[in-house]
């Protein structure tokens, strides 16, 4: 049971968040939706009883027993440096609660099945889909009655997210109440019992999901519904002189985690790299951009061979291709400006002058819509969708050829998320998307490379690859 | 990369690095002038003599000849003879290896505990009165000479107080730990400065994350969160520095060792560069390099360890 009562939040004189009410009973669901920046996780952390720090809460948020949390972004909760099992069971034991059983049934409930052996291993030996099983199952393991996940389907691939999904209403069925921060309006439709509109902190439209998601009464929730649709990009596949060319392939860690891949990137097209958590769709855009050296195999930018790491490429070659990551926030240095880490692409790869610089970052920020206020913040005052466009404005600094992007419409509301799909379809060059998001896919790649275990399983037009692929998944 | 393939690569660079230290001091011994053999001739510089005792010595051979000698014997664990005194320079170590040991197992043995408790404290409350006092009294000694901080603890504790002895002639440091602390006061000042530091930032970061975060509301204990689950992660940083400073005390503990009297390995080397004694130069430096890579390494193994991550590039 979940009672939240006329809470407010602010920041100085600034109000997050304005008196939100609302009650989520065991084995429900609630939503909380909006944009980013909207008071989402403001609320979670209330629930929690924690406010970030500077923010003051008045008003009650009420948990009848414990609350587990899955934050945004979850492989940050993640101890780098403990083996995940002996955490797991230290959750449990803190909960007083028997270690093994505990441990057992968080991680059945997580559906992430390990072995011990696999219970000894470090974080980061983990897919990026495994880790967020992983924080669900610590979250689980303290044998909580409600449960608050933010943005639980982000960065998530289609079947993934459908587990997830599946997995969320299981756990409400077991009893637990569940409160979702999502800007996913279809995992809110699937999954919530209630849903709550949220704009700039204040609660837009309430009610039964059924009414609010399909006959909504406020004009900011049509709004959100009507922008769910994908702005369909045109042109064709051209016919151009391959970009980039991948020829053999593999690489890995101790073990090859993708095995003699080998394809060309026409000029000015868009690939969509696809596939499940784990299949070495991160490894492959890695090599591209010389951040991984590959065990074997050969790169080639315009017919010419790409050293296997950054370093042996030129000033040239690395401008040409740019390379967004997937978590940007681990991706900006915590101590300097956003502007002045943005700027430095232009001072870096094309040598201007740092004001000249600056002023370009401030005109690429904002097309982005990351004004020049929030541009001139720390990273920490920045919400993680915000970041996302600011770590793409850096790479569109460098105006490359090639702009690979490792899930960078993940983090973002939908509202946002279109911005950033148009104007990624709108980019002069060569794109290589790494993505779960297949709405994003059908919106802007033209090409599709299926990555499965590691191998090239299919690679053609846009159109016939999802519909082969879809097929696969029924 | 496993652990055991990481650390066997290291061990080999670290014999190379021995080995390049150990070339260059022999090299540097080369180009100074005079030898053992001008040394020991002393105030009767006649050349006939010097001649002789370079014959003796065997100094009259080629440069290359005596470093291949010196590079079989190390081979085989025979650091050669003194030119001095004939002991063989093994021998010669063992014996003033031990009270430099000693001295710098105890700093060690004070100074780890010591960083994790005063790191620790500071971090949990950063900008606090005791994080302050901590930092500005740590800095402060460590801008303090080893000399002048010993010359003053003597003055107070020995000559004024008489509490405790001032130096360690004709004493045993084990049989009269006594001796043990004012030294180990000095090098302990010196040292604490940087590791607590290091380890003070690192786990204000950690502290500061989303898995410390995480595990606080898990409801574990504030100590179980503090040295469970953040210190792992800020003792990668920390323990290199140690390591830093395990070679400051192997190498740099000449002053505090030659002011307290302590017969250790200062002593030896300040004797044997003065007479060119190549031979006792070449071990004690052998050894000192040894000592270095070998509490790197140590320390390397052990960030690898707390932070996995970092060992796959």
């Amino acid at each position: 049971m979940i009672e939240v009562r006329q809470l407010c939040a602010y920041a100085g004189e600034t109000a997050l968040v304005r008196e939100v009410s609302f009650t989520v009973g065991p084995g429900r669901v609630l939503a909380l939706i909006g944009e980013s920046g909207s008071g989402k996780t403001t609320i979670g952390l209330a629930l929690l009883g924690e406010a970030r720090p500077g923010v003051r809460l008045t008003g009650t948020a009420r948990v009848a027993g414990r609350i587990g949390y899955v934050q945004q972004n979850p492989a940050a909760a993640l101890n780098p440096a403990r083996r995940v099992g002996a955490v797991l069971r230290e959750f449990a034991r803190a909960a007083g609660r028997p270690a093994r059983d505990a441990v057992a049934q968080a991680l059945d409930s997580a559906r992430i099945p390990l072995t011990w052996r696999e219970l000894r291993r470090y974080p980061h030996q983990f897919s990026g889909g495994q880790q967020q099983r992983l924080v669900l199952a610590e979250a689980l393991a303290g044998g909580p009655s409600a449960l608050m996940l933010d943005e639980p389907t982000t960065g998530l691939d289609p079947l993934t997210r459908d587990a997830v999904i599946g997995e969320i209403a299981a756990l409400a069925r077991r009893g637990l109440a569940i409160v979702i921060a999502t800007h996913d309006l279809g995992a809110a439709r699937r999954l919530a019992d209630d849903v709550v509109v949220l704009r700039d902190g204040q609660v837009c439209e309430s009610g039964p999901a059924a009414r609010v998601l399909h006959a909504p009464s406020h004009a900011y929730t049509r709004q959100l519904l009507a922008a769910e649709q994908h702005p369909r990009a045109g042109g064709s596949l051209a016919a151009a002189e391959p970009v980039l060319e991948v020829e053999g392939l593999t690489a890995g860690y101790r073990q090859p985690v993708i095995q003699d891949i080998s394809f060309a990137v026409p000029g000015g097209s868009r690939l969509a790299v696809v596939g499940a958590s784990g299949s070495g769709k991160t490894t492959l855009a890695r090599c591209l951009a010389g951040l991984h050296e590959p065990a074997a195999g050969t790169i080639r930018l315009r017919g010419e061979r790409l050293a296997a790491h950054l370093g042996g490429r030129s000033l040239a070659q690395r401008r040409a291709i740019q390379y967004v990551f997937q978590d940007a926030r681990a991706a900006f240095d915590p101590r300097r400006t956003v502007r002045d880490q943005v700027a430095r692409t232009a001072i870096r790869l094309r040598g201007m002058a740092s004001d000249e610089a600056r002023a370009h970052a401030d005109a690429t920020l904002g097309r982005l819509g990351v004004g020049s206020d929030t541009a001139s913040r720390m990273p920490a005052g920045l919400s993680g969708g915000e970041l996302q466009r600011a770590a793409l404005a850096r790479a569109l600094l460098a105006e490359p050829e090639v702009l690979v992007c490792d899930e960078v419409t993940s983090a973002l509301d939908t509202v946002t998320r279109n911005a950033s799909v148009a104007l990624l379809a709108g980019l002069p060059g060569t794109l290589v998307l790494i993505t779960h998001d297949l709405g994003l896919v059908s919106a802007v790649a033209d090409t599709v490379a299926v990555v499965a275990d590691g191998r090239l399983t299919r690679y053609g037009p846009v159109d016939a690859v999802l519909a082969e692929t879809m097929e696969d998944a029924r | 990369m496993t652990l055991a393939g990481y650390g066997l690569r290291r061990a080999g660079v670290g014999l190379l690095q021995i080995l390049a230290v150990a070339t260059l001091v022999f090299a540097f011994l080369e180009a100074l002038p005079g030898d053992a053999a001008v040394a020991a001739a002393g105030d009767d510089p006649d050349p006939a003599r010097i001649a002789a005792l370079r014959q003796q010595f065997g100094l009259d051979r080629p440069v290359w000849q005596r470093y291949g000698d010196w590079l079989g014997g190390l081979v085989t664990g025979d650091l050669g003879a003194s030119l001095r005194s004939g002991r063989p320079v093994v021998s010669l170590l063992g014996t003033a290896a031990g009270p430099t040991t000693v001295l710098a197992l105890v700093t060690l043995a004070v100074l780890v505990p010591l960083t994790v408790a005063l790191g620790v404290c500071a971090a949990v409350r950063a900008g606090g009165w005791f994080d302050r006092a901590v930092s500005s009294t740590t800095v402060a000694l460590h801008c303090v000479p080893e000399f002048a901080l010993a010359v003053l603890l003597i003055a107070v504790f020995a000559l004024w107080l008489g509490l405790l002895p001032a130096t360690a002639v004709g004493g045993g440091l084990l049989e009269d730990p006594a001796l043990l602390v004012l030294p180990v006061v000095v090098l302990l000042a010196r040292s604490a400065a940087a590791p607590v530091r290091t380890l003070r930032g690192a786990m204000i970061d950690a502290l500061a994350s989303d898995y410390v975060a995480h595990a606080r509301r898990h409801g574990l204990p504030r100590w179980r969160v503090l040295l469970g689950h953040a210190l792992p992660n800020a003792a990668a940083p920390a323990v290199q520095q140690l390591a830093r400073t395990v070679d400051w005390l192997v190498g740099g503990i000449i002053v505090v060792e030659a002011i307290f009297a302590i017969p250790g390995l200062s002593a030896v080397l300040v004797e044997a560069v003065a007479a060119r004694d190549v031979p006792v130069v070449q071990g004690v430096t052998v050894m000192v390099a040894a000592v270095a890579v070998l509490a790197n390494l140590t320390a390397d193994v052990i960030a690898f360890r707390l932070a996995p991550r970092a060992g796959v590039a």
